[in-house]
């Protein structure tokens, strides 16, 4: 802390780097779509919205303040496509906590993309960035991303009912955490390809 | 809403705002360090202790989001102030409050907590109307953990090392109940036996 990480990071397929203004189709490709918008706060999005949104996270690449976010655009290193983007969001500076977060277009879902990059901004989070606790936060009907928690060895530490209005209705919601010293002693099970820890 | 009636009568208790004359008996529990982790209005040491008295004093109803209702628990026999159990309106839309208690060591182990917080809960479901109630306990409370599981509360959340307390990881745990839930009265209004039809 604070972190200001080199771009790009590269993965065995993937490369996260910071968004440019030539994103905005690319986002506009999975954010426009209701089954993306679906568990998130943002309902899906317009194209002003979205080339608004490109904007914002341009300048978010690094973690000084609580509240601070960094955002990263995943493309596939091999055909330069963008695939999805990956978050991390410092909630305490103090007590060194973080929140990762993940969109990824659906039509590049099911390969191991969400895991592949969620490993990198895990690995920046508590390599570099020393976090000392990384959570994570889902609807309990959001199987693929609380399945991709579990993949990356974060525990349930939450389960909430009731707590809350979503989009109209009663909100469920999963809360995942993973502290510095289990992320340092993990076995690498999955088959994500990883980069070596710090 | 009708209007509140106060105080409440439990078997043992009597629940009622704060009064100026409870300085004495607050003086002797509110600035142990033990029981600062679970009340409001917190206090360094007992010269804060008035101030805490008069914010509490001024706890009287729930009639915005934010407010808090703060009840002393005496005892009804020899009026001894025991402890108190506050409820606060966390969230108007969703309808969510939340508990605290304490009881001074002195009087503990005696069930006081559990026969005071039953009431706020009738309070809260019946009376304030709302949907869920939670609580946050010390993760080595273990009197506390006991006694709400006791109350029909489900363990919903156990963070680890996620912030920083006196200088050290917290271990927190949340427990909570929604309205259909409560089992209502079960513990305060019973009548005594002697008191039942045959
Ligand atoms: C959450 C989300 C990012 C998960 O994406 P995903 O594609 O399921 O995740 P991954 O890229 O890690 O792929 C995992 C899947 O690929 C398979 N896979 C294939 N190759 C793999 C590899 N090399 N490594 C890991 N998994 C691999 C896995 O078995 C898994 O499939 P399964 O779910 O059928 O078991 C995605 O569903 C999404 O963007 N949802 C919409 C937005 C959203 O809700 N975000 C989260 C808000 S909390």
């Amino acid at each position: 802390m604070p972190l200001y990480p080199d771009y790009p990071i590269a993965t065995d397929r993937l490369t996260l780097r910071p968004f440019t203004r030539g994103d905005v189709d690319a986002v506009y490709a999975y954010r426009r779509r209701e089954d993306v918008a679906r568990y998130l706060f943002d309902v899906a999005l317009s194209r002003e919205e979205c080339a608004l949104a490109v904007q914002q996270r341009i300048g978010q690449v690094a973690l000084e303040g609580d509240g601070d976010k960094i955002i990263l655009a995943v493309d596939l290193t091999k055909t330069g496509s963008v695939v999805g983007e990956v978050s991390l969001i410092l909630r305490s500076a103090d007590a060194r906590q973080a929140e990762v977060g993940w969109i990824f277009d659906p039509e590049y879902q099911g390969q191991g993309y969400a895991t592949e990059a969620a490993t990198a901004i895990l690995d920046l989070a508590f390599g570099a960035g020393d976090i000392h606790r990384v959570a994570a936060r889902c609807d309990t009907r959001n199987d693929a991303s609380w399945r991709l928690m579990e993949r990356l060895g974060m525990r349930r530490e939450a389960h909430f009912r009731e707590h809350a209005l979503f989009k109209g209705a009663w909100d469920e919601e999963y809360i995942y955490a993973m502290l510095r010293r289990e992320w340092l002693g993990r076995e690498s099970s999955f088959s994500a390809p990883l980069r070596a820890g710090p | 809403m009708t209007s509140l009636i106060l105080p409440i009568q439990t078997d043992r208790l009597t629940l009622r705002t704060f009064e100026r004359s409870d300085i004495e008996g607050l003086m002797a529990y509110h600035a142990l360090p033990s029981v600062q982790r679970y009340v409001f209005s917190r206090t360094r040491d007992r010269s804060e202790v008035p101030d805490a008295l008069n914010v509490m004093r001024g706890h009287v109803s729930l009639q915005r989001p934010g407010d808090t209702l703060t009840l002393a628990a005496v005892r009804r026999g020899d009026q001894a102030l025991i402890g108190h159990v506050a409820l606060h309106w966390s969230d108007a839309t969703a309808g969510q409050g939340e508990v605290r208690f304490v009881v001074n060591p002195v009087h503990a182990g005696q069930g006081y907590a559990g026969e005071a917080l039953g009431a706020l809960f009738d309070l809260a479901f019946d009376h304030f109307r709302i949907h869920r109630v939670f609580a946050r306990s010390d993760g080595r409370n273990h009197h506390s953990i006991k006694l709400m599981q006791q109350l029909g509360m489900r363990l919903e959340a156990h963070y680890r090392e996620h912030a920083l307390f006196q200088g050290e990881w917290d271990e927190e745990l949340h427990f909570a109940i929604l309205d259909r839930e409560w089992q209502r009265s079960t513990k305060v209004k019973d009548l005594p036996v002697r008191n039942r039809v045959a």
